[in-house]
């Protein structure tokens, strides 16, 4: 007995020793508590050289475990990292309502405009309804263009447009028959931003709200895999959203991606493929310069094409022959505007300035209507200054009710 | 040496052992009870003499954060923690402007554009037997 008790206290003082000696080898935890949770965390014991993630999310204020999960306390890197939610990337959409979500972050109210979460998660850029829709009824699968199935379900109990449809289902490529449709769903549910990107450096991007929200560092082509950055930002220039169009193109003989083949080795070639019609200042904005956030990140509704959301047209800004563009002065200071503004600094928007606005009443908030009449624009993703002027006056002798880009593009592309 | 018996031996041993053992493992419990990842955080804050912050002034305390008001009805303490995210709002005029989500407030703590809906807290502030002043943040 007597041995018994003795080999159970040298185990006993061994482990001690053990446990004591590991410690002692562990870093010093570098704490933090941040204002939000006032919880600590030891993140930083490993992680202190990474970026603030963007003015936004200050760590200070957030710390780390609120968006990304981990176990706070731990310091070994296996066990701080087993609980992580998404790996590296939170935003990924199968994880994103517990990382981003909350009613004061990104899962709010529409009237607060802060419902971000459920926008995406219904918009064609995740359900990729709009191409399933199309491919269905090309090959007589479903009578008409109405989308039914999309990469993930989902409802819509409020439908606030003329062409939002109440549901979708999954797609599920094992209950099709037709060989054209199968060779679609083998080969074509790639552009989404629940799906992994193309192989090659051109399609590098992330999936979730870091697809677009996340730039990549541009290494060139064929410089292999861009990595990862810790930055979220408004400001996204055009390669960003190149990494998903003008890279190619849907081949409904062979139902596979056809790469474009040119090497582009400047903005006016890169920014759309060869075969595109544009303007010179379709090349020269980046993309968010022109297109909304109801646009990229949906309205609210579900659609059963690009086309339905997309709304933007070279009126939008220039008027027509016979109309100013819509404007409207900032009286209210809760105005979405000046949230926008304030994450994309470009411009300083005051009370009283007054700005263009879209059909949907959308704010065009880096732009200002000068006291001679003319417009100008801030680059999103560039601080560069555009002024121009509207139509009215100019000589456009085209009829005011064929405004959209194709009939402007007749006139006005540019030749590559 | 030589009279120490083997019995002896793996006595003194073992009550050795034991006493070790017993006595890691006892401060091992104490350290284990009474383990704190990290103290709590402060709530009072030691700004000095109150006569350094004379009637009029208006002193940022970034430690805090917090802005000191010391009018004529006395003294007065504003958190400069923002009420919509927790983000530490800035002073840009006579305002306080959050950088995180653009919300203002104006110079009482009052909201003047969101996302925040609730206005600055305010602090409460004393002046202690030594005369200095004593800010409150729970």
């Amino acid at each position: 007995m007597k041995r018994l008790i003795a080999l159970g206290s040298a185990i006993l003082l061994f482990a001690i020793v053990a446990a004591w000696w590991t410690n002692s080898r562990q870093p010093k935890p570098i704490v933090l508590i941040p204002t939000l949770t006032g919880k600590p965390e030891y993140c930083l014991t490993c992680h202190s050289g990474l970026r603030e993630i963007s003015p936004s999310h200050p760590i200070k204020t957030f710390g780390c475990v609120i968006c990304h999960g981990g176990e706070a306390l731990a310091l070994d890197k296996n066990l701080a990292h087993s609980t992580l939610r998404g790996g590296a990337n939170p935003s990924d959409l199968s994880v994103v309502q517990e990382n981003c979500g909350g009613s004061n972050c990104h899962s709010g109210t529409a009237a607060d405009n802060n419902d971000h979460i459920q926008r995406v998660m219904k918009s064609v850029q995740s359900t990729y309804a709009g191409a399933i829709a199309n491919i269905l009824y090309t090959f007589g699968v479903e009578p008409d263009l109405t989308a039914r199935f999309g990469i993930h379900a989902v409802t819509d109990d409020v439908i606030t447009t003329t062409t939002g449809v109440p549901a979708l289902q999954v797609f599920d490529p094992t209950k099709q028959t037709n060989p054209s449709v199968l060779k679609f769903a083998a080969n074509c549910l790639n552009c989404h931003i629940n799906a992994q990107p193309l192989p090659g450096s051109q399609f590098d991007r992330l999936t979730g709200c870091a697809a677009c929200h996340t730039p990549l560092p541009n290494l060139g082509e064929g410089q292999g895999v861009r990595g990862q950055i810790h930055e979220l930002t408004t400001a996204i220039p055009y390669t960003q959203c190149n990494t998903c169009h003008n890279r190619g193109n849907y081949d409904l003989r062979t139902m596979s991606f056809i790469q474009r083949t040119d090497q582009p080795t400047t903005r006016l070639q890169d920014y759309y493929q060869p075969i595109a019609q544009f303007t010179k200042c379709e090349y020269t904005l980046d993309c968010i310069d022109c297109h909304t956030r109801a646009e990229a990140m949906g309205d609210g509704d579900i659609h059963s094409s690009m086309k339905d959301i997309q709304y933007i047209q070279c009126q939008t800004c220039h008027g027509t022959p016979t109309q100013l563009p819509q404007t409207k002065t900032l009286t209210n200071p809760n105005d979405i505007a000046f949230r926008l503004a304030q994450l994309n600094p470009v411009v300083d928007l005051k009370l009283g300035d007054t700005i263009l606005v879209t059909s949907k009443g959308e704010p065009l908030w880096n732009t200002r209507v000068l006291p001679d009449g003319t417009y100008q624009l801030v680059g999103k993703a560039t601080g560069q200054v555009f002024t121009f002027r509207p139509v009215i006056g100019s000589g456009c002798t085209q009829n005011g009710l064929d405004q959209s880009s194709a009939y402007c593009h007749t006139c006005h592309s540019v030749q590559r | 040496m030589s009279d120490l018996s083997r019995r002896d031996f793996l006595k003194l041993t073992t009550t050795t052992l034991l006493t070790i053992s017993g006595a890691l493992g006892v401060g091992a419990l104490f350290r284990f009870l009474d383990y704190q990842t990290e103290p709590p955080a402060k709530t009072e804050f030691d700004l000095g003499p109150a006569a350094n912050y004379p009637i009029g002034s208006r002193s940022l305390v970034p430690d805090v954060p917090a802005f000191l008001i010391h009018s004529q009805n006395g003294f007065s303490a504003l958190s400069l923690v923002c009420t919509h995210l927790g983000c530490t709002v800035e002073q840009k005029g006579g305002e306080f402007a959050c950088p995180c989500h653009g919300s203002l407030y104006n110079a009482d703590g009052k909201v003047l554009r969101g996302p925040a809906q609730k206005p600055l807290r305010a602090l409460r502030v004393e002046v202690n037997s030594n005369g200095n002043l004593i800010l409150h943040t729970d």
